[in-house]
């Protein structure tokens, strides 16, 4: 037994890739006992072969083929809503895939399940089964994977250590760990208290799994104070996860035990550790039978919380916080669910959310910052020379600032049926006609000539807006940045890259939000264009999406449970609150 | 005891097992674990704790090694975060087994060869064999590629690696940059023609020197490679250098023998693009890449190759100007095979 668990991980390892082929054979001659076993085996598969290689041959084709598609259609782009918000990427993907029409890879697993037997066994039944598994070469542990894996009953479990303990006179930590692993998922609180006092009396520390399993058990419990001490313990060595400190939180504030939960709560913030939605939502529920002005403070402190780290609430946390706010006696708050037109006017209360613009504060950090961490980074040759940046620079200062900065390369390959360059013609023709200081830059190969960068096209399009190219191993991007930055926040830029690897490049979140606030304000985006005939960008948004509040209001965007968001989009509905 | 049975409300067959005697014999054997628990640990608390920590994760079953040194269990401490605790313990725990399972081996081997011929002859009794050679031992070997080295550090065609990234790299990619150092240095040893390693920007004391010490031992100071604290470009005229990154926009059309190529001797684990060429662009030097594209299918993985299979690559160039022989040091998982030949010779 001991030999057998040093090595554990390798043979768990060898199990999972293996134990197939110690199953199979033997499936047909089990005593009658066993009768109540379900094996699904790769013997069934076997009938019904899919070669698995084909499988995947297939799918990388069909990859490519997706690539090439993309790249055809070229107006793969026509959302109605802003590429920021909440479900644009997904609408994409679900869009190139219905252009690919491409049918799901067959995915087939290759595990073994053996269903765990129904009914408790006694030592005799439990060591017959081991033999007819002597491949397996853990058996109690792999038996008790298949256990957690099909939830059986808690006394098939007891069962079975107690024919261990029978067998060995001892019973290993990780079979106790993961027999409280069943006793958590099943709320066996007896259960629990025993493992813990065992486990406790006979090991002097332990490890994470088992104290996370333990706090999460006994949190719920009457002895959840046990809970925070092995919090404690868990903080000597570690920092102890957002789960950790969210069970003990839980545990205090079902307890009544304000002060801890907020202390705890606090603690984690300290640490940097991200505090779990339903954690939060715990805090609200709470709030609407506890009433006193400091826990009051508290949640508060929670919406700032959510207002400064750009958290945006889930659909439940938002309703706790609409029914706690409407649970405030004397207040009158009144809560509704309200998307936000692009004018940034309230339809619920009419009021004006606020403005996506950045202070002039802001605006000089992230302006710095850019030039810090996205031009320059460790080395300025690495996107630019030197040169290069001060001939820009000085190219910038010499001129007005600029109304619309346009990325070149990128705009002229919106759409691959037509011609780059009078692509960038059509559209500067078209910024132009609205009286606009424009800037557009591009790369030196665009000047060559070339029956993609047509001279004529090019020499025309000189004549209506300033141009700066840049070397052709140079990035184009981090000059794009600079330009809009330095001619002031009335300038936009018109770029279809998202810049999230130059948002990656900044080094702390602060400014990461700042940038990604500017940008949302100021990146304006082609949405339809068809050669010649229509040009037209989406809008840019003229206010936050952030929790914000005027004393009498708050406005709180939260996440639709039905709509999948990136971490680059914001969410599209709102929770209005109003005070009458 | 009676209490627990009734508790549970399991069917009839229930009854007849005891599902909770476990308990008691685990509640027997408590007492004297804990006297054996609390006598040790005269240790600094933390690296206690860290040790006790080790030990329940192997209990549980996870990858952890058996055995930690002190060196290891400081790099551990200092770790910041739990996933790179764990990270370091897994492979911590790979390097055991493969130890181990080494081992293992050697002494088969040796029980196997044992076996098949026994020292019962004595050496008296072997009669002499009639041979034209005496044995050709290894170090006769080494000799003759010592001999070919110190021919190229005379004539030899010079390659230069840069080792001015020591300040890139974490302490793995160090090692790891040093091991292909290693290998590529025996690889070149070995060639017909070998080339005139160059180690340039060399940090006397720096964390390549050390590293290097640790691994080739007494063996560093005679190496038949020049080892300069200088620049490329203080030693060699500038216009014949060479720089080769995958992310130069040059293609390498062919192997020139006047031109002195520079390899940055640089493992890149994390997402540095451009350092390279940043560095080239810097000291103004000509760039290029290998025609991975041109010749292979390209499926997966980065196009920057390990130092040992650059120098592969180069060396077989030199001796035959073969691009398909020399692109078959590039892995074979990351291509689907090379090109056809004819296409690849149309353009």
């Amino acid at each position: 037994m001991f030999s057998i668990q040093t090595s554990g991980s390798v043979l768990q390892t060898l199990l999972k890739n293996h134990h197939t082929f110690y199953l199979m054979p033997r499936s047909q001659q089990l005593p009658a006992v066993f009768k109540c076993f379900i094996f699904t085996t790769s013997y069934q598969r076997a009938k019904n072969p899919v070669d698995p290689k084909a499988g995947t041959a297939m799918w990388r084709s069909k990859g490519r083929d997706e690539g090439k598609e993309e790249r055809r259609t070229g107006k793969d782009y026509s959302s109605s809503f802003n590429v920021f918000s909440a479900g644009a990427s997904k609408k994409r993907a679900v869009l190139l895939a219905a252009l690919s029409n491409g049918e799901q890879p067959v995915i087939s697993s290759k595990k073994t399940t053996l269903s765990p037997p129904e009914k408790p066994l006694s030592a005799e039944e439990w060591g017959k089964l081991m033999e007819e598994f002597q491949g397996i070469k853990q058996f109690e542990e792999f038996m008790f994977a298949q256990m957690i894996a099909h939830n059986s009953p808690i006394d098939v479990a007891k069962s079975l250590l107690a024919a261990v303990a029978q067998r060995d006179g001892d019973i290993g930590y990780n079979l106790l760990v993961k027999y409280l692993v069943l006793c958590v998922s099943q709320k066996q609180t007896k259960e629990i208290y025993d493992v813990h006092d065992i486990l406790k009396a006979r090991f002097k520390t332990l490890e994470t799994s088992a104290s996370s399993l333990l706090i999460k058990g006994l949190s719920d419990s009457q002895r959840w104070r046990d809970a925070l001490v092995l919090l404690e313990e868990i903080k000597k060595f570690i920092i102890p996860s957002k789960g950790n400190y969210g069970d003990c939180i839980k545990a205090a504030l079902a307890n009544r035990e304000i002060n801890t939960a907020c202390m705890l709560f606090h603690e984690m913030l300290a640490k940097n550790v991200t505090p779990n939605l339903d954690v939060l939502q715990f805090f609200f529920d709470t709030g609407k039978c506890v009433n006193d002005t400091d826990f009051k403070n508290e949640l508060i402190y929670i919406l700032n919380y959510l207002r400064n780290n750009q958290v945006y609430p889930g659909e439940a946390l938002m309703e706790s916080i609409k029914h706690w706010f409407e649970s405030i006696p004397g207040e009158k708050w009144k809560g509704n669910l309200t998307t936000v037109k692009n004018s940034g006017k309230c339809p619920s209360c009419e009021q004006f959310l606020e403005s996506i613009n950045l202070t002039e504060e802001e605006y000089d950090i992230l302006k710095e910052k850019i030039i810090k961490d996205v031009i320059h980074g460790t080395d300025t040759f690495r996107k630019t020379t030197p040169q290069e940046l001060e001939v820009f620079q000085r190219f910038v200062n010499q001129r007005p600032p600029f109304d619309i900065v346009i990325d070149g390369l990128n705009v002229a390959r919106v759409c691959h049926k037509n011609n780059p360059s009078q692509t960038l013609l059509d559209v500067v023709n078209h910024l132009v006609q609205q009286n606009l200081r424009l800037l557009v830059l591009g790369r030196k190969h665009m000047l060559n000539g070339s029956r993609q960068w047509n001279r004529n096209n090019m020499v025309a399009m000189q004549k209506k807006a300033d141009f700066f190219f840049t070397d052709n191993v140079s990035e184009d991007d981090p000059f794009l940045l600079y330009a809009t930055l330095h001619s002031g926040s009335h300038c936009k830029f018109v770029t279809r890259d998202l810049l999230r690897d130059h948002k990656a490049c900044l080094s702390d979140s602060l400014t990461r939000r700042l940038f990604f606030k500017w940008q949302r304000g100021h990146q304006m985006v082609l949405s339809d264009y068809i050669s010649g005939k229509k040009i037209k960008f989406e809008p840019v948004l003229n206010y936050d999406t952030i929790v914000q509040t005027t004393g009498n209001t708050w406005h709180i965007p939260y996440d639709d449970s039905n709509l999948e968001r990136s971490s680059y989009e914001v969410p599209i509905k709102w929770l209005c609150l109003q005070q009458k | 005891l009676s209490a627990w049975l009734n508790k549970n409300t399991a069917p009839s067959i229930t009854e007849k097992l005891d599902l909770d005697g476990w308990k008691d014999v685990m509640r027997t054997t408590v007492q004297e674990e804990i006297r054996e628990g609390t006598s040790e640990s005269e240790e600094d608390p933390r690296v206690a704790a860290t040790r006790e920590l080790i030990e329940m994760w192997r209990l549980s079953g996870k990858a952890v090694p058996e055995n930690i040194s002190e060196q290891d269990l400081k790099i551990l401490i200092e770790s910041p975060t739990k996933t790179s605790k764990k990270k370091y313990l897994q492979f911590l725990a790979k390097k055991e087994i493969l130890k181990k399972v080494k081992k293992e081996k050697k002494e088969k081997q040796k029980a196997e060869k044992r076996e098949l011929n026994p020292p019962t002859q004595e050496d008296g009794d072997r009669e002499l064999k009639n041979t034209f050679l005496l044995k050709f031992w290894s170090r006769s070997e080494d000799a003759l590629y010592n001999w070919r080295a110190a021919q190229a550090m005379i004539f030899g065609q010079p390659l230069v690696f840069d080792m001015d990234y020591e300040n890139c790299m974490s302490r793995r990619e160090m090692e790891n940059a040093v091991k292909q150092l290693l290998e590529s240095e025996g690889m070149n040893r070995r060639a017909l023609d070998p080339f005139h390693l160059h180690y340039c920007n060399f940090k006397t004391d720096g964390a390549y020197h050390k590293e290097l010490i640790k691994r080739y031992g007494d063996a560093w100071d005679k190496l038949f490679v020049t080892v300069t604290e200088k620049a490329h470009v203080e030693v060699f005229p500038q216009d014949q250098l060479v720089y080769l990154t995958a992310d130069s926009p040059n293609v390498m059309q062919r192997f020139e023998h006047d031109k002195i190529y520079i390899i940055g001797s640089l493992v890149d684990k994390s997402i540095q693009t451009g350092v390279s060429l940043a560095r080239a662009k810097r000291l103004n030097l000509a760039t290029a890449r290998l025609p991975l594209d041109k010749y292979l299918q390209w499926e997966e993985g980065a196009k920057n190759l390990t130092l040992n299979q650059m120098v592969s690559i180069l060396l077989t160039l030199k001796d035959t100007g073969d691009w398909k022989k020399a692109l078959q040091f590039v892995p074979t998982r990351k291509h689907a095979g090379f090109m056809d030949v004819s296409f690849s010779k149309n353009q």
